[in-house]
């Protein structure tokens, strides 16, 4: 029961962090600037104002948008069929289709977040990875961990 | 009570015909070209009265940066007449039909010096007050990809896939299932004839899909025990 518990705190969580790292626009962060994703912020005569993305390379920013989008999707998604799991799985089986929607979501933020590191900001002086940058890591650790504890699990049969 | 509704609604409909009449015109709103491509510039028109002969089309074009307007189409008295001395000579071409209301023109070869504003005004007589209509040409070495539309994609192409599995799934599970129905209807049948009744015994031939739902009903009822 308690571990159940947790199994499903630890899903809710990722799928926060996932959100959190798919609407924030700071992938990308400096002392003036918090971009990405979607919009930019810049900070002028201390008053926040958004723009939009100029001079990035089109294709690859809307591939990393859309796999972002796609791993929350996926891992709401994993969450559905894992509670309808629970109660229609008969009994010592593995709860396989969460796992692997789990485990597409964790591929398409991987993709997301190494397509981003890759293309995206090569050449910048001053500036750092932003907190949705990190998120989307994070999340990809804890999507990697649930999607193996999907697949290994079993029902209780007693 | 009734003759002021009456005086009221005579009024209105003694205002409103002025405010409608007048002639709309419609361009688009921006149009990107390839350098050295062909681009039409459509024009239409809306007014109350009917499309007269004295119909008149005329396009001017304003370069970006610059206040001067210059014309280089016009259509009057059933007669194209098109820029023969100034930047687009030779490259205007009247392609519409100006009894259906369609004054477009095809400006052809393309270049950067081609990035303006095309105003077009039509007037059909008697109707000529209305505003002229605007629309703005850039032109590209590449098309830019417009926002959203590789987003779009990957993610419908992904979910669609998703649905897709899924309905396939269910449906072989099914027709697998059919097809266990019907091969032990076929034994079932071959048996009878044989006259091996004595065997089956009284039961009558069993639905697989009814007895997989009632196995599956029996476990549902054996876990929500179990969980109590």
């Amino acid at each position: 029961m308690l571990m159940l518990a947790g199994i499903v705190i630890l899903h809710i969580t990722t799928i926060i962090l996932l959100l959190v790292a798919a609407i924030d626009n700071a992938w990308w962060v400096t002392k003036t600037v918090s971009t990405d994703l979607w919009g930019r912020w810049e900070l002028a005569n201390s008053a926040w104002h958004y723009t939009n993305l100029k001079d990035y390379p089109e294709d690859y920013l809307q591939a990393v948008q859309a796999t972002t989008v796609l791993a929350c999707i996926f891992a709401i998604l994993a969450l559905f069929v894992f509670v309808a799991q629970l109660f229609t799985l008969p009994k010592g089986q593995r709860f396989t289709f969460s796992g692997i929607f789990q485990l597409i979501s964790c591929l398409c933020i991987m993709i997301a977040a190494s397509i981003y590191t890759a293309k995206f900001h090569p050449i910048e002086k001053e500036g750092g990875f932003g907190h949705s940058y990190v998120l989307a890591w994070i999340s990809f650790v804890l999507t990697l961990i649930l999607s193996i504890t999907y697949l290994i699990l079993r029902k209780k049969s007693e | 009570m009734l003759t002021f509704v009456a005086l009221a609604s005579v009024l209105l409909l003694g205002i409103v015909p002025e405010q409608t009449e007048g002639i709309a015109i419609y361009t688009g709103w921006e149009r990107h070209a390839l350098l050295g491509s062909d681009i039409r510039l459509s024009c239409s028109f809306f007014s109350w009265r009917m499309t007269s002969e004295d119909v008149t089309f005329s396009w001017t074009y304003r370069p970006d940066g610059s206040r001067d307007s210059i014309s280089i189409f016009h259509y009057g008295g059933g007669v194209a007449y098109v820029d023969n001395k100034g930047p687009f000579r030779d490259r205007v071409e009247f392609v519409g039909n100006p009894s259906r209301r369609d004054g477009s023109i095809l400006i052809k070869n393309l270049d950067y010096n081609d990035n303006g504003t095309f105003t077009c005004d039509a007037k059909n007589p008697p109707d000529i007050v209305g505003r002229p209509s605007s629309v703005r040409l850039l032109v590209f070495e590449k098309v830019p990809i417009q926002a959203g539309v590789i987003t779009g994609a990957i993610i419908g192409v992904v979910l669609g896939l998703l649905v897709l599995i899924v309905v396939i799934y269910y449906l072989m599970r099914f027709l697998v299932a059919r097809r266990v129905f019907s091969l032990s209807v076929s034994k079932h049948g071959k048996k009878k004839k044989e006259g091996s009744q004595a065997r089956q015994g009284p039961v009558p031939p069993a639905d697989p899909t009814k007895v997989k739902a009632a196995a599956s009903e029996k476990k549902k009822q054996e876990s929500r025990k179990d969980k109590k």
